[in-house]
C-alpha cells in the first residue's frame, strides 16, 4: 500500500484526531488517581506471561508462605504503562504508534495503594517527514514518594505528514481506563 | 536469588526469553484495533496487525527481573526504542548483554544492552536497561 493512495485518519469513534499543530508543548496533562487492584495485577501477569511468586495472591493466601521481601504482594513494574497513557488520552486523541519508552522503578507498586499520576507534554518535532510528540509522567504514592517516572514518545501517524487527513479509522488511542 | 551479581563480568549474556504472539491475544471484545485486525492496521498505514509494544517489551522486563530480582523492582531503569513492529502473530525473543557497571550509593548498577528479535531476525525493539546488585 503506498502513501499516495491513502489518507491519514482524521477521526475515530472518540472524535477528531489531534493534529501536530494542536499539541501544546509544556501543557499540564492534569492528574489521575489510580488504585491498583488484585485483578489488575493478575491481568498484567497474564497478558505479559510474567508470573512470579511476588505477584501471586494465591501464594500469599497460604498461611506461613513467605513470598518475598516486600511485605505483601506487589505488581510487575510495567503495570505503570497504562495510567500515563490514559492521562494523555484525556487531553489528546492520539492513536499513532509507540516509538520510545523510558521509565524508572523507584518503589514497588502495591495493591490497594492510591497512586497519583501527573504529567505534561515535553516536546514535539518532525523527523523524516513524520510527526512526533513526547510527554513525561510520574506516579506518587500516598506518602508523596515517587513510585515511578516515565517519558514516552509517540509518532502521531505511521504515514508521512504530507499525506492528507480524511475519513475515519477503526482504532483509537483512547481506551477504557482499566488494565 | 538474582542470577547476576557484582562479579558477573561485562560481556556476559543474559538468559534468553521468547514468546509466540497470536492475534487472539489482542482481542478487545468486538473492538477492532491495529493490534487485532489487519484492516484497522492498514487504515493507519501499517501492512498488517501489530503486537502491543509494551506486551512485547515485557519479555525484556521479565528477563531483567529474573536476572536482578529486587534490584529490578527498586532501581530498575529502561530506555527502549520501538524501531520496527512485531506482528500480532510473530515470534519474539528477548536478549541482553552486560555492557558496563557503575558504583552507586545503593549498590552497583549493571547496565545492559537489550533487544527483541522478530522471527525474521530483525531487531524490533532496542535499548538499554539497568538494575542494582549488592556491592561490597
Amino acid at each position: 500500500m503506498t502513501e499516495g493512495t491513502q489518507s491519514r485518519v482524521e477521526f475515530d469513534e472518540h472524535g477528531k484526531r489531534t493534529t501536530y499543530d494542536e499539541i501544546e508543548v509544556g501543557r499540564d496533562l492534569g492528574s489521575l488517581e489510580w488504585v491498583i487492584t488484585e485483578e489488575d495485577i493478575e491481568k498484567q501477569c497474564s497478558i505479559d506471561e510474567d508470573f512470579h511468586p511476588w505477584f501471586s495472591f494465591d501464594l500469599e493466601e497460604q498461611e506461613g508462605t513467605e513470598v518475598g521481601p516486600w511485605d505483601g504482594v506487589i505488581a510487575p513494574p510495567q503495570i505503570q504503562y497504562r495510567p500515563p497513557r490514559w492521562l494523555l488520552s484525556r487531553t489528546y486523541n492520539i492513536r499513532g504508534v509507540f516509538y520510545k519508552w523510558d521509565y524508572e522503578n523507584l518503589k514497588p507498586i502495591r495493591p490497594g495503594e492510591t497512586i497519583t499520576v501527573t504529567g505534561r507534554i515535553l516536546d514535539k518535532w518532525i523527523d523524516r517527514e513524520r510527526e512526533f510528540m513526547s510527554y513525561e509522567a510520574e506516579g506518587r504514592d500516598e506518602e508523596g514518594d515517587i513510585v515511578f517516572r516515565t517519558t514516552r514518545v509517540h509518532a502521531l501517524d505511521v504515514l508521512k505528514r504530507d499525506t492528507p487527513r480524511a475519513g475515519a479509522g477503526e482504532d483509537s488511542g483512547f481506551k477504557q481506563e482499566k488494565i | 536469588m538474582a542470577i547476576i551479581t557484582k562479579d558477573t563480568p561485562v560481556g556476559a549474556e543474559l538468559p534468553v526469553f521468547a514468546r509466540r504472539f497470536r492475534n487472539e491475544m489482542f482481542a478487545m471484545g468486538d473492538v477492532k484495533t491495529i493490534h487485532n485486525d489487519d484492516a484497522a492496521a492498514q487504515r493507519e498505514g501499517l501492512p498488517r496487525a501489530v503486537a502491543v509494544g509494551p506486551q512485547v517489551a515485557a519479555l525484556i522486563f521479565r528477563m531483567m527481573r529474573t536476572c536482578f530480582e529486587e534490584g529490578w523492582i527498586v532501581g530498575g531503569k529502561v530506555a527502549l526504542t520501538f524501531r520496527r513492529p512485531v506482528w500480532s502473530n510473530d515470534f519474539a525473543t528477548a536478549r541482553g548483554v552486560i555492557t558496563d557497571t557503575e558504583v552507586e550509593d545503593d549498590g552497583v548498577r549493571m547496565i545492559c544492552d537489550v533487544w527483541i528479535e522478530r522471527a525474521d531476525g530483525e531487531k524490533a525493539i532496542v535499548g538499554t536497561c539497568s538494575a542494582l546488585v549488592a556491592g561490597d
